[in-house]
């Protein structure tokens, strides 16, 4: 009975963890999000001699050019508290989504938490392009316009600083009149997401 | 037979050259001069090369580690790393290492000199011969003339790392100009993912 108590007292303080160990900011430990309808608690890994390893580690990446800071003038680049502020407040209440533009392979294998999958081949798709803008809330109007005044805010990513498959994609939909105003670029990706050691989901 | 042995080479050159890691396409390397020494800046070669140092630690203890915000503040341009190489390569102004000496010792980014943070944070005679080489004209112990201060790049370790924010701040606090200030955020740690050249610098004499 006393080894069942301690047992449920230990399950109890695991489930609890306040993840202080390695903090996000000064003030937040974890946040919580939503992937494909699960709560999600995204906190960092609290093991301080973890290193990152495997495919994200890997250096030597030719014919991938190092990105800008910026994409352009109109498109504001965030680090990691940006993008979290904007999960919390925007994802969560479904003002704003999180997209990975990575290919359908690299996220169903880990992605950030809250992410829904446009891989960005999709911007020479029309007829998929029109049923993503229509999702991201884009009426079109007859003359083949969109009117834009429901958009959500969209924060993108991709694999890092050196992919530049986010300013590619960005790009398309300024083109076709995405306002500025609602898209964050989250330069340092999934790269910068993993070495920070923050939570990942798989989408298997 | 001759011949085939040509187009061999010739193929062989070319692919050699698409396994190039260029920092943008057509630009494999730069060079920056530093106190009378040239180096070249480059992304690492080595096939299947992955960060093992302990840059790859993805977990430092909070404190005093945190993640730092995007910006230090909104009129801080925050560069990354060709905004940094163009910085550099074109001496647009003072490339400022912040870390303490021991972090700045082991490995830095070349043309960086070492001022750490914490020379900032109070007066003291290295405080005011620092601000002297930005070219801040000194009127007295709390006044000073930033009319003719060069422009300041900052790094530290990486997005963890507040030691860079924090000597920003310290010199708004003395009044220096925001838009002469820039930060590099991703620091040691994204610049040496991006296998970009580090130093181990010399020691002074």
């Amino acid at each position: 009975m006393k080894n069942i108590l301690i047992l449920i007292l230990i399950l109890i303080s695991a489930n609890a963890k306040s993840y202080n160990k390695v903090k996000i900011t000064p003030d937040i430990s974890y946040i919580y999000v939503y992937h494909k309808g699960k709560a999600i608690k995204i906190h960092r890994i609290q093991d301080t001699k973890n290193k990152l390893t495997g495919e994200y580690a890997l250096l030597y990446r030719p014919n991938k050019y190092i990105q800008p800071i910026k994409i352009s003038n109109d498109i504001q680049t965030i680090g990691e508290v940006e993008l979290l502020k904007f999960m919390k407040n925007k994802g969560n209440s479904r003002e704003g989504v999180l997209i990975d533009i990575r290919s359908k392979k690299e996220y169903q294998k880990e992605c950030i938490p809250s992410a829904i999958n446009i891989p960005a081949e999709v911007k020479d798709n029309k007829v998929k392009l029109n049923k993503i803008f229509k999702i991201l809330g884009l009426v079109k109007n007859s003359d083949g316009t969109y009117n834009t005044k429901k958009a959500l805010d969209v924060a993108i990513y991709c694999n890092g600083l050196w992919c530049d498959k986010s300013s590619i994609f960005i790009k398309k939909l300024i083109e076709l009149g995405y306002p500025a105003e609602k898209i964050l670029y989250y330069r340092g990706g999934f790269q910068m997401w993993k070495i920070l050691g923050f939570t990942t989901v798989t989408n298997r | 037979m001759k011949l085939s042995y040509g187009v061999a080479l010739i193929v062989s050159t070319i692919l050699a050259n698409a396994e190039v890691v260029e920092i943008t396409k057509g630009v494999p390397s730069i060079t920056v001069e530093h106190d009378g020494k040239t180096y070249k800046i480059e992304r690492s070669q080595v096939k299947n090369s992955y960060l093992t140092n302990t840059f790859a630690l993805t977990s430092r203890p909070s404190p005093p580690f945190f993640i730092e915000s995007f910006s230090v503040n909104k009129n801080i341009e925050t560069y990354g790393e060709l905004e940094v190489l163009d910085f550099i390569s074109k001496k647009k102004g003072v490339f400022i290492d912040a870390r303490l000496e021991n972090w700045y010792k082991k490995s830095a980014i070349p043309a960086a000199v070492n001022i750490p943070f914490k020379l900032f944070l109070k007066e003291s005679k290295e405080r005011r011969e620092a601000l002297k080489s930005f070219g801040v004209k000194e009127r007295s112990s709390s006044e000073f003339d930033f009319t003719e201060a060069k422009t300041l790049l900052f790094y530290c370790n990486g997005a963890w790392c507040g030691q860079s924010p924090t000597a920003i701040n310290a010199l708004i606090d003395l009044g220096y100009p925001e838009e002469k200030m820039k930060y590099y955020r991703g620091g040691m740690q994204a610049w040496q993912l991006l296998g970009l050249t580090t130093i181990v610098p010399e020691e002074k004499k």
